[in-house]
C-alpha cells in the first residue's frame, strides 16, 4: 500500500541534503566546538555558519541567536529566561488561549511563583484581538507571548500590529514560530520582535534542535546551567550534527519557499473546496486566507477525530487530530473549542498538513478517501439522528 | 482456529490485561490482519490517585496506565495501536443507567450492559465501517456453529467461563466476533503471556467495575449528586426497625451494612422503592423458586421449556423451567429455592455449552 504523509505540522521527513550534511559531524567531523584544537574548531566553524544561515534568515545577526534542543525548550527559555533576569520586578505576562503548551506552560509555571498572566481570547478564526492586548496591558506587564501561527488550524495572526503594541508600551515581545519559520516570511525588525522560537523539524531538519532568537539588548537567564556555550544562556555541548542539518534545511527553505507557498496554497485550497463541495457538516477551522499554506483543518460532525484517523491510517494516510486521551479522558481539542466550536465538533476535528514531499496526486486521493470514509462512518454513528 | 484465508482483518478490543494481549497475540499468529484498538472510557487515573493516597491502586481495566500497557503489547506484536474514545458512550448506556437502577431499587450489572451497547454493537458497527471483518476480545467464551448459525458457547474452562456478561449481544453480531481464548484456561493464558514476554503476564485480574474506582458503588452514587431519599427499615411484618440513607445502599441479600441489631442476622429481602422502604428479615425469606424476566435477548427462535440457568455470574447453574407470558416476558420457575434472586442481575440460560439466551430479572 502506498504511503501518504500528510501529518507535516507533526514532523517533516528531514530533507535528504539535510541528512548529507550532517553525515561528516557524526563520525568525521566530532569534535567540541568549545575544544581548542583543530576538532574543536572545524566543528565550531560548522556551529557559526549555521548561525549565520539562520540570522540572515529572519534578518538578524549571528550574536542573536541561540541554539536549543527544541522548539518548546525555546519557548521555555524565551518565557522564563526573561522572567528570571528581570528578578520579578514586573510580573504580568500577556498571551493567548490557543498557544502551544510550551508556552502555556510556561506560564503556568510563573504562575506558581507569583506571576500574573492574562489569557486573550480568539475569534471564532482564531485571532487574537488587538484591543483586548490593549486592555490588558498594564504597569507591570513583562511581555507578550503570541505565536505567529497556529499549529492546529493555522490561522496567522496579526504580528507587526502586536509587535507594534509591544515597542509603543516598552514589553518585550516573544513570538513563537515554529510553524512559520521556514514556510513563510520572517523579518525579525519588519515584525518588531525581541524573542522567537523556532525547531529544525518543522521544516525539513532534523529532530532534537531548535533556536531561539533573542534582540540585542533583551536580558534572558539561562534555564540550563552548567557550561558557557550559546553565550552563556544555555549550556550543553552543542548538537553539531543538528546544527550543521538545521543551517542546511534553512538554505534549502530559503530556496524553495516562495514555490512551496504557491503549490501548497493551491493544493490547500483545492482541498479545502473539495470538502465543503462533498462533505456536508464539514466545518473548515481557521480563516480562510489568512491560514498556514500547508494547513488544513476540518470538524466533521456526527463523527469522532480518531475514528477518521484509524480509517485514514487504514487506507495509508496519516493525519492528525487535536483531541487526546490524556489521563484516561479523552480531551477535545483545546484550541478548536477556543473558537467557540461545541465539544462534538471539537472532538471530530481533524488536521491535514501539507509538505514538499507531497504530490498532487497524493492530496487527491487523500480527498476521494476522506470523502468516502466520512461517508461510511456517518451511516452508522450514534450521535447522527 | 482452523485456516483462515489471507488478509482478514480483525479489530482485537485490547484493555492492556493478560486476556487481551493474548486474545490478540493468538489471532495475528493465525494470520488475521490484526489491528488493537483500546476504548477510552473517560475513567481518570488522576482521581483514583487522589482518592487512596498513598494506597495500593487496584488495576482497572480502563484509564491511562491501561492504554499504555495496550499500546505496548501492540508494539511488541508489531501491530497498529488506536485509543477510541467512549467516554460519552459511557456516561449515555453504563453510568447512568447504572445509577438509575440502583435508585430503582435493583442491582444493575454494568458489564453486560457494556458488551450490549459498547462493545458489541458500537465498536463493532465502527470496525465494520472501517472495514474489519471481526471485532475479538479477550473474554473466556465461545462461538460455534450450528447447522452453521453461530451461537454463544461457553469457555471449556468452565471457571472462568463469562458468557454470562455476554449473552446480551444481538444475534445478528454473532458473526462477526472471535473469542481466541475459548478452550484455553487462565493458566494456559498467563504462560503464553510470560512465554512471549508481555510485561504484563502477571498483572492481576480485574474484578470490580471498571469506573467504580475506590470499589465503593455506595459512594460513587452519593458522589453523582443525584437526589435520593431516605426512609424507613421494616421487618416482614411490617414493623418499623430504623432508618435507610437511600434504598441504592442496599441489596437483595445484603447482610453486613444494615445497621440494625436483631437476636438473628438480618438480610435485606426487599427493596419497594414506591413505599421507600427496605425489608429485611431471616435468611429463609431469601429463597424463592420463580422469577420473571424482561429484555430478553435469544439466539434460537424459541427459549427452551427447560434449561439450565444463572441467577447471577457466581451463581451454581440451576435446573428450571421456563414459560413465555402472554406480555412478552418470561416466567422462570426453579426445581429448588435459590437464594436471594435480585432484580437488575440477568437470568442467563444454557444447554450443554450453548448459550441459547437471557433476560434481565424484573421481578421475583
Amino acid at each position: 500500500m502506498k504511503k501518504i504523509y500528510l501529518d507535516n505540522a507533526a514532523t517533516t521527513r528531514t530533507d535528504p541534503e539535510a541528512v548529507k550534511a550532517m553525515i561528516p559531524y557524526f563520525s568525521d567531523i566530532y569534535g567540541n566546538p568549545s575544544s581548542i584544537h583543530s576538532f574543536g574548531q572545524e566543528a565550531k566553524n560548522a556551529m557559526e555558519h549555521s548561525r549565520l544561515i539562520a540570522a540572515d534568515f529572519i534578518n538578524a545577526s549571528p550574536e542573536e541567536i541561540i541554539f536549543t534542543g527544541s522548539g518548546t525548550e525555546s519557548d521555555n527559555l524565551a518565557i522564563k529566561g526573561v522572567a528570571y533576569a528581570n528578578g520579578f520586578k514586573k510580573t504580568h505576562i500577556i498571551t493567548s488561549a490557543i498557544e502551544h503548551h510550551a508556552v502555556l506552560e510556561s506560564c503556568h509555571n510563573l504562575e506558581k511563583s507569583g506571576f500574573k498572566i492574562s489569557y486573550v481570547p480568539v475569534d471564532s478564526y482564531g485571532f487574537v484581538k488587538l484591543d483586548d492586548i490593549k486592555k490588558a496591558i498594564s504597569k507591570n506587564t513583562l511581555l507578550i507571548s503570541i505565536m505567529h501561527a497556529n499549529n492546529e488550524i493555522g490561522t496567522i495572526q496579526p504580528v507587526e500590529e502586536i509587535g507594534k503594541i509591544a515597542r509603543e508600551n516598552n514589553i518585550y515581545y516573544h513570538m513563537d514560530a515554529v510553524q512559520t519559520f521556514g514556510h513563510i516570511n520572517i523579518d525579525v525588525d519588519k515584525i518588531g520582535v525581541d524573542l522567537l522560537s523556532a525547531s529544525a523539524h518543522k521544516l525539513y531538519g532534523p529532530k532534537g534542535v531548535g533556536l531561539l532568537y533573542k534582540r540585542k539588548g533583551v536580558k534572558i537567564s539561562p534555564i540550563i546551567t552548567g557550561g558557557s556555550q550559546e553565550y552563556k544562556l544555555r549550556a550543553s555541548t552543542e548538537n553539531v550534527p543538528g546544527i550543521v542539518g538545521f543551517g542546511k534545511a534553512i538554505e534549502l527553505s530559503k530556496i524553495l519557499m516562495e514555490n512551496e507557498i504557491a503549490v501548497q496554497t493551491e493544493l490547500r485550497d483545492k482541498f479545502i473546496k473539495g470538502v465543503n463541495e462533498n462533505i456536508k457538516n464539514a466545518f473548515l477551522n481557521g480563516h480562510p486566507a489568512s491560514r498556514l499554506p500547508n494547513n488544513i483543518n476540518f470538524s466533521f460532525d456526527f463523527i469522532e477525530g480518531e475514528g477518521i484517523l484509524m480509517g485514514l491510517d487504514m487506507e495509508g494516510i496519516a493525519a492528525s487530530t487535536g483531541s487526546a486521551c490524556s489521563s484516561g479522558i479523552m480531551e477535545p481539542s483545546y484550541v478548536i473549542k477556543a473558537i467557540g466550536r461545541n465539544s462534538v465538533l471539537a472532538r471530530g476535528s481533524v488536521r491535514f498538513s501539507l509538505g514538499r514531499f507531497n504530490t498532487e496526486d497524493e492530496i487527491a486521493y487523500a480527498l476521494k478517501t476522506l470523502i468516502k470514509l466520512v461517508k461510511r462512518l456517518r451511516k452508522i454513528s450514534p450521535l447522527i439522528k | 482456529m482452523g485456516k483462515i484465508k489471507l488478509k482478514v482483518k480483525v479489530m482485537a478490543a485490547m484493555s492492556g490485561g493478560v486476556d487481551s494481549s493474548v486474545a490478540a497475540y493468538l489471532l495475528k499468529e493465525s494470520g488475521y490482519e490484526v489491528t488493537g484498538v483500546t476504548m477510552c472510557l473517560g475513567i481518570s487515573d488522576n482521581e483514583k490517585n487522589l482518592e487512596n493516597p498513598g494506597q495500593n491502586i487496584i488495576s482497572k481495566c480502563c484509564g491511562m496506565d491501561s492504554i499504555k500497557d495496550a499500546a505496548d503489547v501492540c508494539s511488541l506484536l508489531g501491530i497498529n495501536h488506536y485509543v477510541y474514545d467512549f467516554s460519552v458512550h459511557m456516561q449515555e448506556y453504563i453510568i447512568k443507567p447504572f445509577i438509575e437502577s440502583y435508585l430503582k431499587g435493583r442491582t444493575p450489572n454494568p458489564c453486560i450492559e457494556c458488551n450490549r451497547f459498547l462493545k458489541f454493537d458500537i465498536l463493532l458497527e465502527k470496525a465494520k465501517a472501517l472495514g474489519f471483518d471481526y471485532i475479538a476480545t479477550g473474554h473466556y467464551a465461545g462461538i460455534v456453529k450450528v447447522n452453521g448459525s453461530p451461537f454463544l458457547a461457553r469457555a471449556l474452562d468452565r471457571k472462568k467461563d463469562q458468557s454470562y456478561f455476554l449473552y446480551s449481544i444481538m444475534k445478528k453480531n454473532l458473526g462477526n466476533i472471535i473469542f481466541p481464548l475459548h478452550k484455553l484456561t487462565k493458566q494456559e493464558v498467563r504462560k503464553i503471556a510470560c512465554d512471549i514476554g508481555l510485561k504484563i503476564s502477571d498483572k492481576k485480574d480485574s474484578q470490580e467495575i471498571c469506573f467504580i474506582t475506590n470499589d465503593d458503588y455506595r459512594d460513587f452514587i452519593r458522589k453523582s449528586k443525584i437526589k435520593y431519599g431516605t426512609g424507613k427499615i421494616i421487618d416482614t411484618n411490617g414493623h418499623i426497625l430504623g432508618d435507610h440513607h437511600g434504598v441504592f445502599n442496599y441489596t437483595i441479600g445484603q447482610r453486613k451494612g444494615i445497621g440494625i441489631s436483631a437476636s438473628y442476622p438480618l438480610y435485606v429481602l426487599e427493596i419497594n422503592v414506591a413505599k421507600n422502604l427496605v425489608v429485611v428479615g431471616s435468611k429463609s425469606h431469601l429463597e424463592k423458586r420463580r422469577l420473571i424476566a424482561r429484555e430478553i435477548n435469544l439466539f434460537v427462535d424459541k427459549l427452551p421449556a427447560c434449561a439450565k440457568a444463572k441467577i447471577r455470574y457466581n451463581h451454581e447453574e440451576t435446573n428450571c423451567r421456563i414459560k413465555t407470558l402472554n406480555n412478552g416476558s418470561i416466567e422462570v420457575t426453579f426445581n429448588k429455592p435459590q437464594n436471594a434472586i435480585s432484580p437488575g442481575q440477568s437470568i442467563v440460560f444454557y444447554e450443554n455449552d450453548i448459550v441459547p439466551g437471557g433476560a434481565v430479572i424484573s421481578e421475583c
